[in-house]
């Protein structure tokens, strides 16, 4: 079986962002770029099912610029076989990407397609479902339990208020939730083995889709700066304040 | 209140503190081994009020205690006998700031983790950081020369400290250095008062010189089968990185780490672990630190290992450092802090395992340390069958011997803990009879009375 995983290079987890003094953007100079942290447990969860003897080929992808090899020789240092960039250097946007994982899809035939629920930098959680409407495949989204038998892909999804568990036919897309697993660290000697792993680079042309944007970013603002708190002196000034100046009792 | 505090409450209103609270609070540091009992705590807000403070305390010939962050491991900053607690939180402001200079100015309670971010705020980076700099105050780091985990590429505290403002025992205000980089104008008395445990004087104002940000910090954990064998890691790593930490843990540390619930970075299981910080600036560094793995793993120095791939991991994987003290800290363990040079480190360690496994063979020792400069930690943990109060008098003879072996190979007793009251009695291990008489010397021409931090880091009896 093999399952195709698309992930994404994104500013690290735990940089501070700064917005550019010209308010055209994030400030991304010098600034640490790593795999997006729901990518890394679709990777992972990738490399467990192939660990289990139900999946033989694991294919990593990502769209980006030249950089993004970087996320990919990650990918197959975790366990990933071989992977594939597709090379731009426009900001693409979900229902691009979605369009050009559908042609993946449709050249390398996966049973599987595993993918983070949402990217940490668009926060848009919007790829992995439109790639199931595109492909016309079953999709299993937010999983916090994934097990493949006898065909079919068992999702166990958090929503709101618990669990649900759908059932879905191979091929299928399934993206991955916070709760599914805890990724591991990429060994040395993996990542010296993944030096030696194919790593294709294609154009977008050569997928027949293009990533030139329709949305065009105008202002990129900071949230408002939070006041500075006050200390009250008695239980009956904070009450006071509570019901008269923030009127929330 | 008592006549003491009576002397000072003119001065400083309701910022002299007498209540139970405060004085509980204010007259002990980490160490919890001798009850605080200060006469008062007082709270200072300009440079005046402490050169009145210190003046007013001459007159009455009153023991004067500096307190900052009070996470000190060695009772620096303890008032247990009457003393009046000088605390630094109210001088807490960031004076000044050079772009250009890459200085700031700080007020000495200004809290460690707030200069680092302040730092940050500007791009830049104050490199000295250690586990609680989230509480430690920067007068405190002066006062014991604070190290930590980065010494390896940016060294002490001191080596940071470009100037200082300092109120003598004498009650002078003296401005050592005033920030420059360069001044051969004679006896630099900054030296001097830096890791001077406040017995001397105090300090009311630093300068500091930042650094620039380190880009990509990667982190790596290493596992090898034997000491002699870190060594060589450590060594070829250095040979080529400017390594930014390197610490090691043994599998003990590790196997107490990972029951705290640290994840684990490998299945390979070793007798020594370490973990490399480097800044991972380019592809040709990356490729560099990837042929030393090699190389390592080739020589039979190295039996697995990983890479951080984020941030996020880095702080991972250094969580697997950071976390012992806590996970070890059930099993009320003896702690020691010592150095030395860093090729003597295995026949030393070598040594001290001999020592207390021949003599307490149920203590069990768990290293971990610097090693980069030198610097172990020596933990043993109190055997369960063991009542507190025997753990720590066997411990007592550990101490001795385990100094004996610190003074045998140039060590020193206090790496970066400082001596406090703690370590007073073993100071004699580390400096000689010629060394400390000096010392008192020094104290007596700036704090002719005694009365700065008495009973810390030397005694007088013996000058006056």
């Amino acid at each position: 079986m093999k399952v195709l995983v698309p992930i994404k290079r994104v500013v690290d987890y735990n940089v501070k962002v700064r917005v550019k003094a010209d308010n055209s953007g994030v400030d991304l100079a010098n600034v640490k770029m790593a795999m997006n942290p729901f990518c890394e447990i679709a990777v992972e969860e990738a490399v467990r099912l192939k660990e289990k003897g139900v999946v033989t080929e694991i294919i990593a992808v990502t769209i980006g610029n030249k950089a993004a090899q970087e996320q990919l020789r990650t990918a197959m240092a975790l366990g990933a076989d071989r992977s594939i960039l597709v090379e731009t250097e426009e900001d693409a946007q979900p229902l691009a990407i979605a369009k050009a994982l559908k042609a993946l899809v449709d050249k390398e035939s996966p049973d599987l397609v595993i993918l983070g629920k949402q990217a940490i930098d668009g926060d848009n959680s919007q790829t992995g479902q439109m790639l199931a409407a595109l492909a016309g495949m079953p999709q299993g989204t937010f999983a916090s339990e994934v097990n493949v038998a006898d065909g079919k892909v068992k999702v166990t999804r958090e929503i709101d208020g618990g669990l649900q568990t759908v059932e879905l036919s191979l091929p299928a897309v399934v993206t991955t939730d916070l709760r599914l697993n805890e990724p591991r660290y990429a060994s040395l000697p993996n990542i010296m083995k993944a030096k030696k792993k194919p790593l294709e680079v294609i154009s977008a042309a050569d997928l027949g889709v293009s990533f030139a944007s329709s949305t065009k970013t105008l202002k990129v603002e900071p949230p408002a700066e939070r006041s500075a708190g006050i200390k009250v002196a008695s239980v009956a000034e904070l009450v006071e304040k509570l019901k008269n100046e923030a009127k929330v009792i | 209140m008592s006549d003491t505090a009576a002397l000072f409450q003119p001065l400083l209103g309701n910022r002299c503190l007498t209540d139970a609270e405060s004085c509980q609070r204010y007259g002990v540091d980490w160490t919890k081994v001798w009850a605080p009992a200060p006469s008062a705590v007082l709270l200072p807000e300009t440079i005046e009020e402490v050169q009145a403070i210190v003046r007013l305390a001459n007159q009455h010939r009153i023991a004067l205690v500096p307190s900052g962050g009070r996470t000190g491991l060695s009772a620096g900053a303890v008032a247990a006998d009457g003393e009046v607690v000088v605390a630094f939180d109210r001088m807490n402001k960031v004076l000044a700031f050079s772009e250009f200079d890459r200085a700031v100015t700080v007020q000495p309670g200004v809290v460690t983790q707030q200069l680092q971010e302040f730092a940050e705020e500007k791009n830049l980076f104050y490199p000295v950081d250690f586990a609680s700099a989230g509480s430690s105050q920067i007068g405190g780091n002066i006062g014991t020369n604070a190290g930590g985990i980065k010494v390896i590429r940016y060294g002490m505290t001191r080596d940071w400290i470009t100037g200082l403002k300092v109120v003598t025992g004498k009650g002078d205000l003296l401005e050592l250095n005033k920030g420059l980089v360069k001044n051969a104008t004679g006896y630099d008395f900054r030296h001097l008062f830096i890791g001077s445990e406040g017995t001397l004087g105090f300090v009311v104002e630093a300068d500091i010189q930042l650094a620039r940000q380190p880009q990509n910090l990667t982190v790596l954990v290493l596992g090898a089968p034997g000491f002699s064998e870190v060594m060589n890691v450590l060594h070829a790593f250095q040979n080529k990185l400017d390594l930014t930490a390197f610490e090691f843990f043994s599998d003990k540390a590790m196997a107490h780490v990972l029951a705290h619930g640290v994840p684990k970075p490998f299945e390979t299981e070793s007798q020594y672990y370490c973990l490399l910080e480097f800044e991972g600036v380019s592809e040709d560094v990356m490729n560099d630190a990837m042929a030393l793995f090699e190389q390592c793993v080739e020589n039979g120095w190295v039996e697995d290992g990983v890479m951080s791939q984020s941030i996020q991991q880095a702080e991972q994987l250094w969580q697997l450092r950071e976390r012992i003290s806590e996970s070890i800290s059930v099993y009320t363990p003896y702690k020691n802090d010592i150095s030395v040079t860093v090729s003597k480190v295995p026949k030393f360690v070598e040594e001290v395992d001999a020592i207390v496994q021949n003599n307490y063979p149920d203590f069990e020792i768990v290293w971990f340390g610097h090693i980069g400069d030198g610097n172990m930690h020596l933990n043993i943990l109190k055997p369960d069958a063991l009542a507190k109060e025997e753990f720590f008098s066997q411990c007592n003879n550990v101490s001795k011997w385990v100094f004996e072996i610190v003074q045998k190979y140039n060590g020193s007793i206090s790496a970066e803990h400082g001596v406090g009251r703690t370590k007073k009695p073993y100071l004699h291990y580390s400096r000689s009879a010629d060394e400390i008489a000096y010392m008192q010397a020094v104290k007596a021409v700036f704090d002719p009375n005694n009365i700065m931090n008495p009973g810390k880091l030397i005694d007088m009896e013996s000058h006056s």
